[in-house]
């Protein structure tokens, strides 16, 4: 570990994070015997209609009549798209500048005075990264 | 020096904030355990099933038009709200704003644009009110909350609803835009967490958002000429490099997951071709939805811990002022 963390000094990182699995993994499997290693009833008994058999639902497909709903639909399926390339983007835009600002600030275990960096010469402090 | 030195919110907009997206998250784990039922069921069993889910969904549903409403009077009737008004019309700036963070993320631009800048530091005085994603918020949260209320209002009704377009798939048409709509809004909120939570100055939440100006004292040491935001003196916590690597990548598969459910999930008014659950991909959307929830959660567990730092701040502001009327650095001023 490159930097201390003094409230869990004498315990291992290994023997923290595996009895943390072990927890998580008692914890889960208590619960799933407890309810009975039962089948997930979400997946049995579904109902599966096609419209050429004529299944179940196919009534649904009659009332897709309405083309102002329809395109109402379809226009905000893109927006979906579009808006969500674009907050992807923001996303990365952002995680990459935090990124760069990180890299100025100063880092734990460096005992430099802030003093020593700003009077490095170059104007942004230290870029580490 | 604060890192507070950034706070533009006041009493008001810290609580408003905070209940709207309270309000806002109850409705996304209510709406979207219906949405994306496959594949965030437990969700609905955890609230009470079906009928509890609707019930919830719907009084969050007016607790969130009361909130409208109440923002929308008291920016049209305080001086406050309407001097404001002027601050959130785009500007030029902004779309420079924008291309210098695309610069400064290719490493073109060494600082981000006053427009952009989350931490402001020592030039304080340059950054406006509202940043330009700021001011994107403003918007889409502005056009996504009407249509949402105005679908929402309609949809209580179905069979009101279905006076107008004859049929019950015209009335579910309805519910699925509504739906659809909410994406748009959940993605966006899912980088609204990140953006104010992972930035490295503020890490693990900007408190701007939770403690009110009126609280932060303003130190102008105007006789220190400084070069630059100052961000180089502030000391990065240890375990950001870990967790914001670990939340980012969260966020995008949260933001991606969610997405590509709208698409599979969203037809009219049922998906054009019904997926069978089981195979892979359905294993991976239910995985990616269920960690696009745990960001949400995270965002909820942050909007608490911003408070409990308001209570704390205000809690040690009061310990000080009771010890000595005037504080060394600035004078604590109590209200607006």
């Amino acid at each position: 570990m490159s930097y201390e963390t003094p409230e869990v000094e004498g315990y291992s990182p290994i023997a923290v994070f595996v009895s943390a699995i072990v927890g998580i993994a008692v914890a889960v499997l208590s619960v799933w015997w407890a309810s009975g290693f039962g089948p997930f009833y979400e997946t049995l008994f579904r109902v599966d209609p096609t419209i050429e058999g004529g299944g179940v639902g196919t009534d649904w497909v009659a009332g897709n009549a309405i083309p102002a709903l329809d395109f109402l639909i379809a226009l905000i399926h893109a927006a979906d798209v579009l808006m969500g390339v674009f907050i992807l983007v923001m996303v990365f835009l952002h995680w990459a500048s935090f990124r760069r600002i990180a890299a100025r600030m100063r880092h734990p275990g460096t005992d430099e005075e802030p003093e020593t960096v700003m009077a490095d010469g170059s104007g942004d402090g230290g870029e580490a990264e | 020096m604060t890192n507070l030195d950034h706070g533009k919110f006041t009493r008001v907009t810290t609580l408003f904030h905070s209940l709207l997206a309270l309000d806002v998250f109850l409705l996304f784990f209510t709406g979207y355990a219906i949405m994306f039922n496959s594949e965030l069921w437990w969700m609905m069993e955890l609230m009470g099933g079906a009928t509890g889910v609707t019930a919830l969904h719907r009084i969050a549903g007016v607790g969130l038009v009361a909130l409208i409403v109440f923002w929308t009077v008291l920016m049209l009737i305080s001086p406050t709200g309407r001097s404001n008004f002027r601050e959130i019309l785009p500007a030029k700036a902004d779309t420079e704003a924008f291309i210098q963070d695309v610069q400064f993320m290719l490493g073109r631009a060494d600082e981000r644009h006053p427009h952009a800048r989350q931490f402001a530091g020592h030039e304080a005085d340059e950054v406006p009110l509202l940043s330009y994603v700021g001011k994107g918020v403003v918007y889409i949260f502005a056009v996504e909350l009407l249509l949402l209320t105005v679908s929402g209002l309609l949809i209580w009704s179905k069979t009101g609803l279905m006076q107008y377009f004859a049929t019950r798939t015209a009335a579910m048409a309805f519910v699925v835009f509504h739906g659809l709509l909410g994406v748009i809004m959940l993605m966006g909120v899912m980088f609204h967490i990140f953006e104010h939570g992972m930035h490295p100055a503020f890490y693990p939440v900007e408190t701007k958002a939770f403690i009110p100006r009126s609280m932060i004292p303003e130190s102008h040491d105007d006789d220190e000429d400084h070069e630059g935001t100052g961000i180089e003196r502030l000391e990065l916590s240890p375990s950001w490099h870990s967790v914001s690597t670990i939340f980012g990548s969260l966020v995008v598969i949260g933001i991606v997951s969610v997405l590509m459910g709208s698409i599979v999930r969203g037809g009219y008014p049922v998906p054009r071709e019904l997926v069978v659950s089981g195979d892979v991909t359905n294993l991976l959307l239910t995985v990616g939805i269920n960690i696009g929830m745990f960001v949400l959660f995270v965002g909820l567990i942050l909007s608490m811990y911003g408070n409990v730092m308001r209570v704390r701040w205000e809690k040690e502001m009061r310990r000080q002022r009771n010890r000595e009327t005037v504080a060394d650095g600035g004078d604590p001023n109590s209200d607006d």
